[in-house]
């Protein structure tokens, strides 16, 4: 996936900013996050036999200025979930490696921890958050994170943003070199939650232009 | 380094008179903030009924044979959500008032909704009240089921608590719940739950809930205590015991099972029979029930005739403080010694 040099971010922080349409389109495969990952027998035994993670795909697109990265995420969901009241929201993420080789479907190691910026239809704020291994995320270090969510159509459009830089445990990201992304999303209507979630199944690489 | 030992609770069902005291000490104490509304920590509902949340014996969780179960995921309404009543409007408008009634409708579901309801056919109708607070299990289901670790079970006292910086409002640990005791809070986008007033035990003060009781209905201590009245009833004399022992999660909250009057046959004469059927009894509290009911009534019968009866005299309680085991400290005098300390710091 290509993460394609433009003037500014500031023209793509909307999810239907026009200027996506030029943008080169990356479809990225995702499946249910496996269930003998979850991290609890109860989660095992209560998702055993109830489907989750039915989405196949999400499309990506990306765009850096030199500082900061926005990458646009559309999926297919005819029915959207805001969360409200008792409610479980829709949500997504992206992810990058922090250092080393980390497992996507392990959620990182302490060895290989990874970085992902989390949307919830229920927030406006987007997270930051460490992940070294399942059941272990933390508030990760802050990178300027944002996430623009709207629904229509039978389907969600985000767009994240971050700063390309990120000091301390977070992934840095640098023009002219190639790294690595993963996605998961979360279908509140189907109470998906925590590691109850469609993902990609590794990574893909993500190169940004000079 | 700290032991490991167990705060627990005896409840007396035999002498639960179902006036909610208990119930508003533990709301004015710890649910009286925003988003716990509708939150009891503390209830008592009527059996036989569906209880709080409704039909909350059928929502599944727990274990069998060690295994986790799988549970439902209760709502707010089957909780009952908290209502106001429209006060102003009927009380203080006039001649053009309207009828005093609960604002947006009439609710249809609350704690201890199904009071007036019972078992049994006149003349041998039975009914008893439940008070139900979190087990705080040797092995809670809660625990096990949240993938972020942040429920876990003191060292110290064996309470179980919830880490609110940790929980992301998942709800793994109320579907897993056999005894539906934990509450999601929406407006904090948290799990809570009832805390055996950890912070009141700490100073040496009883649970709000049991201090408060007109009843001496609950007993506390710890359950490892040989001089406490805790470790002499459900241990020695075996007359208290959990609910719902299936659920495998040992909960460290035990029952005093209820006794009743004799049935009457359609002379209206005393029967042989029990009213509350021994079968319902089993259903809340497994086969330790009969030799306990049994035991229950030899004693009271020997206390009736004038002899002596230990047990008896445990339950009643003469001494209000013996309920209490070590907890015996007047919250008012810890009130005042945390006000020295907070002058001392600034002094």
């Amino acid at each position: 996936m290509r993460v394609q040099k433009v003037n500014t971010i500031a023209e793509y922080t909307d999810p239907a900013a026009p200027g996506w349409g030029s943008v080169e389109v990356t479809e990225i495969e995702t499946i249910p996050a496996p269930l003998g990952l979850q991290p609890t027998e109860y989660i095992q035994v209560s998702w055993e036999e109830r489907p989750y993670g039915a989405l196949e795909q999400a499309s990506l697109r990306a765009v850096h200025d030199g500082t900061s990265i926005a990458i646009q995420m559309i999926w297919e969901d005819p029915q959207p979930s805001t969360g409200a009241g008792e409610g479980f929201p829709d949500g997504a993420a992206i992810a990058f490696p922090v250092h080393g080789e980390p497992e996507l479907m392990q959620m990182g190691s302490p060895e290989a921890p990874m970085q992902f910026v989390q949307w919830q239809a229920s927030k406006k704020q987007a997270r930051s958050v460490l992940a070294k291994g399942i059941g272990s995320t933390l508030p990760g270090a802050a990178v300027g994170e944002t996430a623009t969510g709207s629904w229509s159509g039978g389907r969600w459009t985000v767009v994240f943003t971050r700063s390309l830089a990120g000091e301390g445990e977070s992934a840095n990201l640098v023009p002219g070199s190639n790294t690595q992304i993963g996605i998961a999303v979360w279908n509140g209507s189907n109470e998906e939650r925590a590691g109850i979630k469609a993902v990609s199944a590794d990574w893909t690489a993500l190169a940004l232009d000079r | 380094m700290t032991d490991k030992r167990q705060v627990a609770m005896v409840i007396d069902l035999n002498k639960c008179i179902g006036c909610q005291t208990c119930t508003i000490a533990c709301k004015t104490q710890w649910t009286n903030r925003e988003g716990m509304e509708g939150m009891w920590w503390n209830t008592v509902s009527t059996s036989p009924g569906e209880g709080t949340p409704k039909g909350w014996e059928k929502m599944g969780g727990g274990f069998r044979k060690g295994k986790a179960q799988p549970g439902k995921l209760p709502k707010q309404g089957e909780f009952g959500t908290a209502w106001n009543f429209n006060v102003e409007e009927a009380l203080f408008q006039g001649d053009k008032h309207d009828t005093l009634g609960p604002i947006g409708g009439d609710p249809n579901w609350g704690t201890n909704w199904d009071e007036d309801i019972g078992g049994g056919e006149y003349p041998n109708s039975f009914q008893f009240y439940i008070p139900r607070i979190c087990n705080h299990c040797t092995k809670p289901a809660c625990m096990e089921a949240c993938p972020r670790g942040a429920i876990f079970k003191r060292e110290e006292d064996g309470i179980v608590v919830i880490n609110e910086d940790h929980c992301r409002g998942f709800r793994f640990c109320q579907e897993a719940c056999p005894y539906k005791e934990i509450y999601y809070n929406t407006v904090t986008g948290t799990s809570q739950k009832c805390i055996m007033c950890a912070p009141r035990l700490e100073e040496g003060v009883p649970t709000a809930c049991s201090r408060q009781c007109p009843g001496r209905v609950r007993f506390l201590g710890f359950l490892d205590d040989e001089d406490g009245p805790i470790h002499k009833l459900v241990y020695k004399y075996k007359v208290a015991m959990a609910l719902h022992p299936e659920y495998e999660t040992e909960p460290n909250v035990f029952y005093i099972p209820p006794l009743a009057p004799p049935s009457f046959d359609e002379e209206g004469n005393p029967i042989d029979e029990d009213r509350i059927p021994m079968d319902y009894l089993d259903s809340l509290f497994g086969p330790a029930v009969g030799p306990a009911i049994d035991l229950l009534k030899a004693e009271k019968a020997k206390k009736k005739a004038g002899g002596e009866s230990d047990l008896m005299d445990t339950l009643i309680a003469r001494n209000w403080l013996d309920l209490f085991g070590p907890f015996t400290t007047n919250p008012k005098d810890v009130a005042k010694t945390l006000e020295e300390r907070v002058q001392n710091r600034q002094g």
